[in-house]
């Protein structure tokens, strides 16, 4: 399938210098415009109205315009030859159209804040004017060779101090998006980000971290922990970011329950809510909440076991029927399961049946956790910083969200992993090979309910209370949109997946009313254009991609250094 | 006299099932997809009746009134059933199975908000965010029918009488006419159909279009029988109709029908009379799924067989 194309390689042939020229040209006038007011007015965004005072996002307009005009000239200086190559151009025409985008968004939010393009300034114009010259300079560049920065190899201790950059830049990032209260701003600096990946793709650094990342696991798994640690310390005491990022790794950690299921085993399960739902039922009702109905009242750790054990067998009940016939039938029988889920709790109530869960009042006023004495509703001060009650639940959900995440690694790396994939793919050729399809599948689903169980009972005791609704299919909707979009089968995928769904409507209250239309839209989007995900699995990307030939020989020769060091270490 | 009158609630409300599971065994017959948003086609079905019904002057409540919003159901629901094979479905048909089935639910999300955000922003339109209550046409839902201590529903019997007759056509359209047997070429193995000169996307199309056009049927008959209509009723009905198209036998047509019939039947007769605490309206919806669970237990197949090539 051809694309059409306006910038032929003819053009780009005729024309390469007029390009680099336009290109750098609109990366500097871009980055200029930063110091000219954007908007009339102060109230707009982060007030961008300032001659020769930039605000954050011009800052930001100033950064992308920058790494325009520098990518350009450094891929005009760099060597042709060489096994390591830097993707210049890749780079600045990402920064290129990243820059556009921001521009376009910081144009259109100054608009939609103070009505009408009338209130953007001179300098706004600047910039756009900037940016659109940028774009169809890097454009009219060849495109480059793509980068293998990925081969070079620097120092163990300039590697490590790349990952400390990279997560200190992530912490600082979370804290910065979540302190904005403004759309605008929050969906520029989205954008900020986006482009800033984009750019480090194409310049192949981003490859080059990666390939970093594996050889150095154990430092980036660690300080990753310790950042997300650090970010309640970022907050002054304020616990309404907190109650956001404990939104975020609930969600997450459901999440990546289900990519086991999903992600890995490649089966649809459309009632995994109900498992999350059973775990926090079984929590509450084991709780010593004045209004649970069994006089039966364990030690937490017990009841995490309970409700993923009672979470577990459900998923048997459901599973060991299902899983035997086509794959197809699973989906709606789990979709069926939600429901029957749902109308079982809410019957429940002592009218239409024995009196377990008070129907749909659920059961209110779950207490506090009380774990070694620690109360997790006490307000805490560390290091002369106040912690709220939601900090102290963030940093329980840390503890449990890496140990879903190890379970998931180890056995995405395991050989029931490497049975799952193989079932996924294709199940005849698995059971041929003398793959237990049956079995594994059957431990796939019961195990994602028993994660998605546990993830149950910490949710009963952060929510306070447990009603059946807000349990429903949707909510099994959102966790599969939050794996498609970031990326079947990962870790960090889910992760960026889930804080996405949770803070995207959490800061575009405008959007609140479209949310779900905008979730149909990604899910059949992202199936159309990006099966694969945000953040991809590359097995992954190459099962969706089978007929794209050089994605795979990129993907192997990105692959084989890695693996051969795997293999003389 | 209390059996007979359940059996004959549980049949009309079997037929909306049969009605609606036609377009999943169709569709999955041929395609091997499970259209999950068909449920809510049936619903925009209903929603195009609907619309008929306020563009339409006069707001007449005649018989001719009825035929002219059954033909405005059915125009909206074919065409929102093309609109998504071609742009959902189409670029994904030899994409990885998971794939086609997450764009479904995509699908099926997308347009239940898009009924609920912009019926009511068209002029004159009620706002859909809440139920609609339906334009009652005289003839098929004035009093009820008595015969001899067991009544029936106009609404009902209009339901019944819409099964039979639509499955008349369906009988004739798939075994008498050229199109229906390439459609049945098509699903026992579509390589060599398209070898023998049918074209498989026509098809295709044609087989969105067929269970569109019985889902739409099916919309008007709900709108009738329950009097209003809302956003969300294509969840549940959809659910219950593949469960009614796994029951029959997915893939095959008369075994959709028969499937909805019975499941209509087991649902109201589980009402009625399971004894105790499980009986009553509470727990009609959860037989139902066991039902489905249990018949995917004991007979994978469905009760007249499954006609589905395994191409996976």
């Amino acid at each position: 399938m051809r694309r059409p194309t306006i910038f032929t390689p003819e053009l780009q042939q005729r024309h390469g210098k007029t390009g680099w020229l336009l290109g750098v040209g609109g990366g500097v006038l871009l980055a200029l415009s930063a110091l000219l007011p954007w908007s009339y007015s102060f109230e707009a965004l982060d007030g961008p109205s300032l001659l020769f005072y930039p605000s954050p996002l011009q800052v930001m307009g100033l950064v992308l315009g920058l790494l325009v005009a520098v990518a350009l000239v450094l891929g005009r200086r760099a060597g042709r030859r060489g096994r390591v190559q830097v993707g210049w151009t890749a780079g600045a025409r990402a920064a290129a159209v990243g820059a556009l985008v921001f521009v376009v968004i910081v144009l259109v939010s100054i608009a939609a804040e103070l009505g009408g393009l009338v209130n953007v300034d001179y300098g706004g114009w600047v910039a756009l004017v900037g940016a659109l010259l940028a774009l169809v300079g890097t454009r009219l560049q060849p495109a480059g060779r793509s980068a293998t920065l990925y081969r070079a190899a620097a120092r163990s201790w300039l590697e490590l101090v790349a990952i400390v950059v990279v997560m200190a830049a992530a912490l600082f990032g979370i804290a910065y998006a979540l302190d904005t209260d403004d759309p605008g701003t929050f969906v520029s600096f989205v954008v900020f980000v986006g482009a800033l990946v984009a750019v480090l793709v194409g310049l192949g650094v981003l490859g080059w971290l990666s390939a970093v990342s594996q050889r150095h696991r154990k430092v980036l798994i660690l300080s990753a922990f310790l950042v997300a640690y650090l970010f309640p310390f970022t907050q002054d005491g304020s616990d309404a970011n907190m109650s956001i990022a404990t939104q975020v790794i609930v969600f997450a950690a459901t999440a990546l329950g289900l990519n086991i299921v999903v992600g890995l085993a490649g089966l649809l399960d459309l009632g995994y809510i109900a498992f999350l739902g059973a775990g926090a039922f079984v929590a509450a009702i084991l709780s010593r909440s004045a209004f649970s109905t069994l006089d039966f009242h364990p030690p937490f750790i017990v009841v995490v076991l309970i409700s993923g054990l009672v979470s577990a067998t459900l998923g048997l009940i459901i599973g060991s029927p299902t899983l035997r016939v086509s794959g197809d039938y699973l989906a709606i029988v789990t979709l069926a399961f939600g429901e029957i889920f749902r109308i079982t709790m809410i019957n429940l109530d002592g009218e239409a049946g024995p009196n377990l869960t008070r129907g749909s009042n659920g059961i209110p006023a779950i207490p506090e956790l009380n774990l070694f004495g620690f109360d997790f509703g006490e307000p805490h001060v560390l290091l002369g910083i106040p912690l709220g009650r939601f900090s102290n639940y963030y940093f329980l959900l840390l503890v449990v969200i890496a140990l879903i995440i190890l379970v998931f690694s180890r056995l995405n790396s395991s050989r029931i992993g490497r049975g799952w994939v193989a079932i996924r793919e294709d199940e005849k050729a698995a059971e041929a090979m003398g793959v237990n399809v049956f079995g594994l599948k059957l431990f796939a689903f019961a195990g994602g309910a028993f994660l998605a169980g546990v993830a149950g009972s910490v949710k009963a005791h952060i929510d306070v209370s447990v009603t059946p609704d807000q349990y429903n299919f949707l909510q099994s909707a959102f966790l599969l949109a939050a794996i498609v979009l970031g990326g079947m089968g990962t870790v960090l995928g889910v992760l960026v997946g889930a804080a996405l769904l949770i803070l995207l409507p959490e800061k575009l209250r405008f959007v609140s009313e479209f949310r779900l239309l905008l979730f149909g839209l990604t899910l059949v989007v992202m199936m159309r254009f990006r099966p694969e995900g945000l953040i991809a699995s590359r097995r992954r990307q190459l099962e969706f991609h089978e007929d794209d030939e050089g994605l795979a020989e990129r993907i192997d020769d990105q692959i084989q250094p890695s693996a051969m060091k795997g293999a003389t270490a | 006299m209390d059996v007979l009158q359940q059996l004959i609630n549980g049949l009309s409300l079997g037929a909306l099932y049969a009605l609606i599971a036609v377009g999943y065994t169709v569709v999955y017959g041929i395609v091997q997809l499970i259209n999950f948003a068909h449920g809510e086609i049936f619903m925009m079905g209903a929603f195009g009746s609907l619309a008929t019904w306020l563009i339409v002057p006069g707001s007449s409540r005649s018989l001719a009134m009825l035929v002219i919003m059954l033909v405005g159901g059915v125009a909206v629901a074919v065409g929102m059933a093309l609109l998504t094979e071609r742009f959902a479905y189409r670029p994904l048909r030899n994409a990885p199975r998971l794939a086609p089935l997450i764009t479904a639910i995509g699908v099926s999300i997308f347009l239940q908000e898009f009924v609920r955000l912009f019926f009511g922003s068209i002029p004159s339109f009620p706002d859909a965010k809440s139920a609609i209550p339906f334009p009652q046409i005289e003839f098929v839902t004035g009093p009820a029918i008595d015969l001899g201590g067991v009544i029936i529903q106009r609404a009902a019997l209009f339901t019944l009488v819409a099964l039979a007759v639509c499955a008349t056509f369906l009988f004739i359209f798939v075994n008498r006419t050229r199109l229906g047997r390439a459609m049945q070429a098509t699903s026992q193995d579509p390589d060599t159909a398209r070898l023998m000169g049918i074209n498989v996307d026509k098809i295709i199309m044609v087989a969105f279009a067929l269970g569109a056009a019985l889902a739409a049927v099916a919309g008007l008959s709900w709108g009738l029988r329950y009097t209003n209509i809302d956003f969300r009723m294509g969840f549940l009905a959809g659910l219950k109709a593949f469960t009614a198209a796994v029951l029959g036998g997915i893939g095959n047509i008369n075994g959709a029908v028969l499937g909805g019939l019975v499941l209509g039947v087991v649902e109201t007769l589980a009402t009625s009379f399971i004894p105790g605490t499980f009986g009553g309206s509470a727990w009609k919806d959860v037989w139902a799924f066991v039902l489905l669970i249990l018949v995917l237990v004991f007979r994978p197949q469905g009760l007249l067989g499954a006609r589905v090539v395994d191409r996976a």
